[in-house]
Formats: structure tokens, C-alpha cells, sequence
């Protein structure tokens, strides 16, 4: 769990969906959950998913670690698409069990919203999948850099990501450390009314409190110590940079949102 | 406002508080209180929310907020249930992340009036944080659920089901605002200001 914690979702890699530039990822996948709601018929849906799973092949990620992704939604997916099937009454009767009938509707509708449900997952567990959390830190930093025009603190920020991806598995593991601490002294969190369960919770929280601001406070001392005055003038150790394989990308999904115009029904 | 490295760093710490709280149950698997007949998983994510705001005020407060937010989409797995992702946004639930931004919002907005610490204002505060909890995230609920699942729901359906978790951010709202007194008590003072410089 602690490696999760510091790379994420990542998956290294070397392929395309990997080198591509973390803004360019981001672009994408921001616009890919709107257009999904383009698609309306066969031809429309078929583009989409062909799109989803070329980009998912030339990822080469693993297909357990899309699947992990998929897991805790999996059950909605399918509650969905048993929903659709049992309210919708469109189109001709398919089956009849007793006096319940299935229409062909009801199994239509419910076939394209679980896809586009699972086209969303899919392809937007492709960016966490291929990008590690400090490339995504860097290229949100880059991307709201417009907002500084009113007075929106992006530096800060992205700043704030980076101190806070190295503190969280430092915190979680102080978190076990008090947990057992406390539990050593005879604290009981057993047993018990909720009243007094939630009690219990204090004297874990305070000491968790007390650590973590100690830590904030050091590491404070410590960046002005070494004269730390804000993000004017810094240089960058990582640069992003467009390549022409972005734009050959960008281009490829501009071809794929007009596939998606012309196809649909209106 | 200049921004002061002490203001980045406790920002940060109030991120992995948000994580920490949200997963509360990894460390503590009793604190899964049951309330007629569910379990409910206590998440303590409202409640580091509603901290967040009345220790470091609406400014600093809401873009701690927003950091956790950023820091769970980019995958790193923060949210409840050790979940990450941007489609952890787009899900039904994703209103209630959003909200969080909005509670550190208001709550650090009415923590700020107040000259002296007090218990009913706290209580106020909290309370406001719940509501805007509740109100941004149900509302999120219904429009996701009739729009994009395309699964009916009234609005009245979608806060009938949210009652048994409306209780239990209630009674940690009313705890958050005992909590906030206590620490003010313990901890060095310079660390409670909710007034930058």
C-alpha cells in the first residue's frame, strides 16, 4: 500500500500513451467525458470504444490494472444496466417471463449506458495509470497558469501537491504508530456505546495533530532557512514540452469528435 | 497576501488529514458504526473539512481542499475507500468531494468573525459545513444519476438514502466543533490563528 501512496496508480512504462505530455493527457481526457455524451446509435458508440481500446492496447498497461480500476464500480455498471432493462418499455417485447416483459429498448438503452459508463472508466484510468502523480502535479501547475491573472495562487498550489505527496505515507504510518501506542496504554475502542467510541477517537486524533504540525512547522523553518520567497524566478529541474507527437494525437482526436458529429443521430 | 511557507506546509499536512480521514477505517475497523441495520463506515473527511476551515481560515482552508481534490485525481489513492482517479468526480458521489472546498469555504468564513473561540459559533459553523456537505453533494447525486446513469430518482429518494450518513456527519460536526476547543488548548497558539499576516 505505501508504494501506492507515492506513485499512485502508476504503472511505468515506455509506450506512446506514456511519452505523451501530461497537458496533453489531461486535454483529452477532459474532453473525452463530455463527447461520450455525443454518441447515440451503433456507429457513434463503435467509434468511441474504438478510440478507448486502441489507447488502452498501444498503453500496453496490463489489463488486471485496468480491471483493479473497474472493480468498486463494477456492481453499478450492472445495476444500471438491470434497471434500464426492467423500466424502459420501448420497442418490441423480446422475452416474456410470466407477466414481466423484456423490450428490446429497455436492452438497448441499458447496453449504452453501461458502455458509456465503462468507455469513462477505461479511459480515464489511462491517465493515472500512465502519468506518475508528480507529472500530473507539473502539468496542472502549467495549465492554470492563466488563473494568476486573478490572483488564484497556482504556484502555491502545485507546491502544496508536492509537500503533500512526500508527507502522506509519512502521516499514514503515524497514524498506526499512535493507533498502537494508544491501544499499549489500554485505550478501548472495542467496545462500548457510539457515544463513547467516538471518544476513543480524541485521544488518537490529538497526538495525529500535534505530529503533523510539528513536521509542517520544521519543514516551514527549513524552506526559509534556505531563503524559500515564493514561485516568482524559479527555474524548473523537469520541463514539459509539446512534441509532434501531441499534436499528431490532438489531431487524431479531432478526427474522432467529428467521426462522432457525422455518425450521430440527431 | 504574501504567501508564508508555514501556510503551503500546514495546507499540506490538512491533505494528508483529508486522506488519513477518509480511510479512517484501515486503521480503526471499529469505527464502522452501525445505524439501523447498515453499517456505516465513519469517514472522518467532513470533519477534517470543517477543521481545515476553522484553522486556517476560508482562503487558505478552501485551497487545501482544493490541493486534495488535485492530489486524489492525479491517483494517488486519498479518496474513501482508498480510491483515486478523476472518475472518482464524475461518479455519483463526486459532489461530495467538490463540496469539501465549499465547507472549508463557509466554515473558515464565519470561524474568522469571531474575535474569541467559542463553542456555539464553532457549533454554527460546523453545522453550516454539513450543510453545504449535503447540499452540494445530494444535489450532485440527482442531477448525475438522472443525467449521465439516466437511472429516474426523485429528489426526495436521493436524501432518504443519504439519511443514515446525514446523522453520523452531524454527530462528528457537533464533535468537531468540541475538537477545534480542545486542540486550541493544547497546541502552541500561533498554530490556531485562523488570521494571516
Amino acid at each position: 500500500m505505501n508504494n501506492a501512496l507515492i506513485i499512485g496508480q502508476y504503472v511505468p512504462g515506455n509506450s506512446l500513451v506514456h511519452k505523451l505530455d501530461p497537458r496533453t493527457k489531461i486535454t483529452l481526457i477532459f474532453f473525452f467525458v463530455f463527447i461520450v455524451f455525443l454518441a447515440n446509435n451503433v456507429l457513434s458508440y463503435s467509434i468511441l470504444t474504438l478510440f478507448a481500446l486502441v489507447s488502452m492496447v498501444i498503453s500496453r498497461v496490463p489489463i488486471r490494472f485496468i480491471m483493479k480500476g473497474l472493480t468498486p464500480i463494477w456492481f453499478l455498471i450492472v445495476f444500471t444496466f438491470i434497471l434500464h432493462i426492467i423500466v424502459t418499455k420501448e420497442g418490441s417485447v423480446w422475452l416474456e417471463i410470466y407477466s414481466f416483459q423484456i423490450y428490446s429498448g429497455g436492452v438497448f438503452q441499458g447496453i449504452a449506458i453501461s458502455l458509456r459508463f465503462f468507455l469513462l472508466i477505461l479511459v480515464t484510468s489511462l491517465l493515472t495509470l500512465t502519468t506518475t502523480p508528480i507529472e500530473i502535479t507539473d502539468a496542472i501547475e502549467d495549465m492554470l497558469h492563466p488563473l494568476k491573472k486573478v490572483k488564484f495562487p497556482v504556484h502555491e498550489l502545485a507546491l502544496m501537491m508536492s509537500i503533500s505527496l512526500r508527507f502522506i505515507p509519512t502521516l499514514m504510518q503515524e497514524t498506526d504508530k499512535i493507533s498502537k501506542a494508544q491501544a499499549s496504554r489500554g485505550v478501548d475502542f472495542r467496545t462500548g456505546s457510539i457515544k463513547d467510541r467516538a471518544k476513543a477517537v480524541v485521544p488518537l486524533l490529538i497526538p495525529l495533530f500535534v505530529s503533523a504540525f510539528k513536521r509542517a512547522e520544521e519543514l516551514a523553518m527549513a524552506m526559509e532557512a534556505r531563503g524559500y520567497n515564493g514561485g516568482e524566478g524559479r527555474t524548473k529541474l523537469r520541463e514539459l514540452k509539446i512534441n509532434a507527437r501531441d499534436i499528431a494525437v490532438y489531431l487524431l482526436f479531432i478526427a474522432v469528435i467529428a467521426g462522432l458529429l457525422l455518425t450521430r443521430g440527431y | 497576501m504574501r504567501t508564508r511557507p508555514i501556510d503551503l506546509t500546514f495546507g499540506a499536512v490538512f491533505v494528508c488529514l483529508m486522506a488519513i480521514g477518509a480511510n479512517i477505517t484501515v486503521w480503526f475497523p471499529f469505527l464502522a458504526i452501525p445505524i439501523g441495520g447498515a453499517t456505516v463506515p465513519l469517514s472522518l473527511q467532513t470533519f477534517f473539512a470543517i477543521i481545515a476551515g476553522m484553522m486556517l481560515g476560508k482562503k487558505r482552508g478552501s485551497i487545501a481542499m482544493i490541493t486534495y481534490i488535485l492530489v486524489g485525481t492525479a491517483g494517488v489513492p486519498i479518496f474513501s475507500g482508498l480510491s483515486a482517479g478523476p472518475m472518482q468526480l464524475i461518479s455519483p458521489t463526486g459532489g461530495f468531494i467538490f463540496s469539501f472546498v465549499f465547507i472549508a469555504f463557509f466554515v473558515g468564513w464565519i470561524a474568522e468573525k469571531q474575535k474569541k473561540p467559542s463553542l456555539p459559533l464553532y457549533s454554527l459553523a460546523s453545522l453550516v459545513g454539513v450543510v453545504f456537505n449535503y447540499g452540494i453533494g445530494v444535489t450532485f447525486m440527482f442531477v448525475a444519476m438522472n443525467t449521465w446513469l439516466e437511472i429516474p430518482i426523485t429528489y426526495e429518494l436521493a436524501w432518504i438514502s443519504m439519511i443514515p450518513f446525514l446523522i453520523k456527519d452531524i454527530a462528528l460536526s457537533c464533535l468537531a466543533a468540541l475538537f477545534i476547543l480542545q486542540l486550541g488548548k493544547r497546541v502552541p497558539s500561533e498554530w490556531m490563528h485562523v488570521k494571516a499576516s
